[in-house]
């Protein structure tokens, strides 16, 4: 059988997606000393709320902009335990992805009466997928590109635009700033809890994108921990990147790239116990190849500096 | 004088005989139901409630139920309300069910030897308490007709959207002898109507994670050509379904509930039929044996299609698309099981599940 066909690497992109949402948000928020680890909780709550906007406005867009909107919410909330409140914002994290789970079968029942799966969206309702005139005629290149979702060409463009913003903005030097040193930061007039407010917000809007991908277009409909671990996926691809936007985006790709081979594998009637942990045993594996390599640039540094002495 | 005396004693007794009848008669069985996840599953914890449901309005038991959530964090929880309802001593039977709950209710039984309990779809501890009932179910059986249904239906071409290859899909939760033995139940079928069908089987490793069963099912249809692929991975086997609408690649067949009724409309409309596990029909069976004085405690009973415990749904679409062939052969599997002329085999015989996982990979495209 021939497993890298276009289908494969479309599946890759597809699969990349949910995850480079979060890996971006845990990017932005590594920048500005905000460890975000309840990404995973937003993304279900967004998940939740983004199907449930489109079933009650019939509108696939606001749908997406409450997820967006309950994302900002629930990053805002736990930014507010967590620096005004002073609460270990691990734990605020760990306590929103409990709500994240049972929290949202509470609110399923309040609202809808339905509980652990909402069978609300149809094809309709669905974020639309885009074929891209001209590039979809290339051969083969234009099956692997072509034909995905908006969300996910959105995806990939906030990449890019994540590095604008870290790096070319005002917003993004007082970002880094902040997380690089925020008593340095607030005393030349920088109001750290605005920012990390705006870090951590920007966060959440960023995570909602991925919940509503989830819930919109990779299925449709919410159903319960449908999430299954994406946003703790995305902290692991966010650290193998470096805390960069492109390095980051290249982890959630490999991570897509091995789930995306052990489906392929599979079908070869490989045990099945040893196919599911691909993704992670590759997430491992690069993990440690990053940490190697970050010891052995450290260890340069150390030596010519040693030198320059 | 005397003589009217005797008659109203006579009267007044039959009234005593009459009331204390009533009395047996409207002091129904105490039940608590302990739901070690939440109502609402469109599965088998409903399934359970609206068995437990139909008696308590006929009068035959009276229902507490106890929801206490499904999560990691739950599950403290579910040990101690064990605890808790028998140590009340209110209750003539406490009722949980599912895979992960029969650790916690030994441990409980074995306190309290006097109290009643029936744990359904699990046979962990099948026989080593007395007071405790198991109840399973034979989805191999289910498995057998629901396979049946499929391989006549990947053969016949006239049908939208089903392709010239034999090949129907299989998308399971865990490599496990529970998933194995509806499996082996489908493969059987399959091979029953054309030895020739292929199966592919593929396991999610997980019940929840939708996107990932999609992925499984896109694979499917695109690597496999199924046309027909039945899904039993919890919520997650809803995936395959989206997988076989969004690829255009055929049919999907749910578990467990009539997901026909379940599904959204775009997916409602590609679900052929459902294989059925009756876990409310089955208490309602288990009170009918126990009102006809049939002590079932200390055993485990397994509920086949003559009991009603499982089943498949031959209305809607089943019926919409179905050939008569195809109909005649399933309703010939349901007899040839009931009656015991088709013996299938299951995964939780001694070395079955070895014997399915064998004939899976005999069975792959």
């Amino acid at each position: 059988m021939n497993i890298f066909t276009a289908d494969f690497f479309f599946s890759i992109i597809r699969i990349a997606t949910p995850i480079l949402f979060a890996t971006l948000a845990a990017v932005i928020g590594e920048k500005g000393g905000v460890s975000n680890i309840g990404l995973e909780g937003i993304m279900m709550m967004s998940a939740l709320f983004g199907s449930l906007g489109a079933y009650w406005t019939k509108s696939w867009l606001i749908g997406l902009l409450l997820a967006m909107a309950v994302g900002l919410l629930e990053s805002l909330v736990m930014g507010f335990f967590a620096f005004n409140l002073k609460t270990n914002i691990i734990l605020t994290g760990t306590a929103i992805n409990m709500i994240g789970s049972g929290g949202c079968l509470f609110l399923v029942k309040v609202i809808t009466g339905q509980a652990s799966t909402t069978a609300l969206i149809t094809k309709s309702l669905q974020i639309p997928s885009i074929s891209i005139p001209l590039i979809r005629d290339i051969p083969y290149i234009g099956k692997i590109i072509s034909g995905h979702s908006v969300l996910t060409y959105i995806a990939f463009l906030l990449v890019w635009l994540t590095i604008v913003l870290l790096y070319k903005t005002p917003l993004g030097l007082n970002i880094r700033s902040v997380g690089e040193n925020p008593n340095a930061a607030s005393s030349v007039g920088v109001s750290v809890l605005k920012i990390q407010y705006i870090t951590i917000g920007i966060g959440g809007i960023l995570a909602g994108m991925g919940g509503a991908f989830m819930s919109m277009y990779y299925a449709m409909g919410w159903s319960q921990d449908m999430v299954a671990g994406r946003g703790f996926i995305a902290l692991a691809a966010q650290s193998m990147g470096g805390g960069e936007p492109v390095g980051s985006m290249l982890a959630a790709l490999i991570f897509g790239f091995a789930s995306a081979l052990g489906i392929k594998i599979s079908a070869t009637g490989v045990d099945s116990n040893l196919v599911a942990p691909i993704p992670y045993i590759v997430t491992i594996i690069a993990l440690v190849i990053f940490a190697l390599n970050e010891k052995r640039k450290e260890k340069q540094r150390h030596s010519s500096a040693a030198l320059q002495k | 004088m005397k003589h009217a005396t005797l008659i109203k004693m006579a009267a007044l007794s039959a009234v005593a005989v009459a009331a204390m009848a009533m009395t047996a008669f409207a002091d129904p069985y105490n039940v608590c139901y302990i739901v070690n996840g939440n109502l609402g599953d469109k599965s088998f914890f409903d399934s359970a409630e609206s068995g437990l449901e139909q008696l308590e309005n006929d009068g035959r038991i009276s229902l507490n139920t106890i929801e206490l959530g499904g999560t990691a964090q739950d599950q403290p929880k579910w040990l101690e309300t064990l605890y808790e309802v028998s140590d009340s001593m209110e209750y003539d039977l406490i009722v949980c069910g599912t895979y992960q709950m029969p650790d916690y209710l030994k441990e409980v039984a074995e306190q309290y030897p006097d109290q009643k309990y029936l744990i359904f779809d699990d046979d962990t501890y099948a026989g080593e308490d007395a007071n405790v009932v198991n109840i399973v179910y034979k989805q191999n059986d289910l498995g057998y007709i629901v396979g049946t249904f499929a391989a006549c239906m990947t053969q016949d071409t006239n049908v939208e959207r089903i392709n010239e290859d034999k090949v129907i899909g299989f998308v399971g939760g865990y490599d496990s002898p529970v998933i194995n033995d509806f499996m082996d139940g489908y493969i059987s079928g399959a091979q029953a109507v054309d030895p020739d069908t292929k199966v592919d089987v593929r396991y999610t490793s997980d019940y929840v994670d939708t996107a990932k069963a999609k992925e499984y099912g896109i694979s499917m249809v695109n690597d496999s050509k199924c046309d027909i692929i039945w899904g039993v991975a919890g919520n997650a086997g809803n995936g395959a379904a989206e997988a076989v609408l969004e690829t255009d690649g055929g049919w999907f067949i749910g578990v467990d509930s009539d997901q026909e009724l379940t599904l959204s409309e775009d997916l409602a409309a590609i679900c052929l039929t459902s294989g059925l596990k009756n876990v409310g029909n089955s208490l309602v069976w288990f009170f009918d044996q126990w009102d006809a004085g049939e002590d079932l405690f200390g055993t485990k009973v397994s509920l086949g299609i003559t009991e009603g415990g499982v089943g498949i749904v031959t209305d809607k679409n089943f019926d919409k698309y179905a050939s008569d062939e195809t109909k005649a052969a399933v309703q010939a599997a349901i007899d040839g099981v009931a009656s015991g002329e088709i013996v299938v085999p299951s995964a939780f015989d001694e070395g079955g599940n070895e014997a399915a996982q064998a004939l899976r990979d005999s069975v792959r495209p």
